[in-house]
């Protein structure tokens, strides 16, 4: 009888040759187990409400100039420009120069004095979004008809109008072009003013002028302009 | 004669062969087991470095910081000595910049994306080697549309 333990003749070698792979996928694993630990630390950076939108008409707020680490504030201060016209003068054609009485000279990017007051009215902003550049955002001026006194007479609006520049404003002093152009106002319309690129900082000096071509009663003829800055 | 002139061939052939090949010998980079780390925060909160931008549109520079208890396994060098770096790869969004400072078993330092810094130059004494890290990372906005994954790791040169 062939013996029946002929073919386990080599059981004790398949054993080995068994236990050789599993000491190789066993080395195997723990190779892979070494190599899936050692990957590299992984940290997720998330951009924490990082919009933020600022608009000055005049005087502002800043804890300090921007580049010393100066904060945007809330300043409520609604200044005024005007021009007061001599009886002889009025309606005679002859553009009068307005003034502002804001005292917003410096710029709070760096404090340089870029307006001169009060002959000119500073207007800046920005608006910051992450991600690549986006659409400008607009800034629109809501412009009431006219310019009002207490017994009704009035003024249009379309009277004044405003040129835009700056001290030393030119691009190779880190200036940007007039984002600010001048204009004039629309009676009674929203229009736009100005526009702003993300991530900039914009500003522009207004000198407004007085058409004075209506001849009007007496008096002290007022309106308000609302500045409105809108970011996509 | 012939013999002494082979011995004397192999001589020097052996001996230049010992010359070159400490020279021709690279250190073998390996990356480290940082496992055992954990972060003290679940993401880093990237804000502005300022809050308002510049004139230019430059430097509109976002920043984050997290604190992270480094764990790091060197049994494979215990009682050798190491040069252990912190390596940044290049990787999305873009240019990473990352300074860190440490409790001092680490060294503090900073590195731009696709370099590394000398962090542990030294004996290896211990199986773990363990810090408190605070990061902080800087990315430009532009490139901060959405959270973002960033990977590093610590490295070991060998030989």
């Amino acid at each position: 009888m062939p013996s029946p333990q002929a073919p386990t003749g080599t059981t004790p070698s398949g054993l080995r040759h068994s236990r050789d792979t599993l000491r190789r996928l066993t080395v195997g694993a723990a190779l892979l187990a070494a190599a899936g630990s050692a990957a590299p630390y992984t940290a997720t950076l998330t951009p924490a409400a990082p919009q933020e939108i600022y608009l000055q008409v005049g005087v502002g707020a800043f804890t300090n100039n921007y580049i010393n680490g100066g904060q945007p504030q809330v300043n409520a201060t609604v200044n005024t420009v005007s021009a007061t016209l001599a009886v002889g003068v009025v309606g005679n054609g002859t553009a009068q120069a307005m003034t502002t009485n804001s005292t917003a000279a410096q710029s709070y990017w760096d404090g340089y004095t870029f307006c001169t007051v009060p002959a000119q009215l500073y207007i800046g902003g920005f608006f910051r979004t992450t991600g690549a550049t986006t659409a400008a955002a607009q800034v629109t001026a809501t412009v009431p008809a006219n310019l009002t006194d207490t017994t009704g007479d009035s003024i249009p609006f379309s009277q004044i109008s405003w040129t835009s520049g700056g001290n030393g404003d030119t691009t190779a002093n880190g200036f940007l072009p007039e984002v600010f152009p001048g204009g004039k106002f629309v009676s009674g319309g929203v229009q736009t003013v100005g526009s702003m690129a993300s991530n900039t900082w914009n500003e522009s000096c207004w000198t407004f002028s007085y058409a004075n071509t209506v001849v009007t009663a007496a008096g002290t003829y007022t309106g308000a302009v609302l500045y409105t800055m809108t970011a996509p | 004669m012939m013999s002494i002139r082979r011995f004397a061939s192999t001589f020097f052939l052996g001996a230049a062969l010992t010359i070159i090949w400490p020279a021709g010998a690279r250190a073998k980079t390996v990356t480290i087991d940082d496992s055992g780390s954990q972060a003290l925060e679940p993401s880093v909160t990237m804000r502005w470095k300022s809050a308002a931008p510049s004139r230019s549109a430059a430097g509109n520079v976002m920043i984050g910081t997290t604190t992270i208890r480094v764990r790091i396994n060197v049994t494979p060098w215990l009682h050798h000595s190491g040069h252990i770096y912190l390596a940044l790869p290049v990787q999305k969004p873009g240019p990473i910049g990352l300074s860190w400072i440490t409790q001092g078993r680490f060294l503090p330092g900073q590195v731009a994306s696709g370099n590394r810094v000398l962090v542990y130059a030294g004996p290896i004494a211990s199986p773990f080697m363990e810090d408190t890290l605070t990061f902080q990372f800087s990315v430009n906005g532009a490139l901060m549309a959405r959270p973002v994954p960033v990977t590093y790791h610590f490295e070991m040169d060998e030989g």
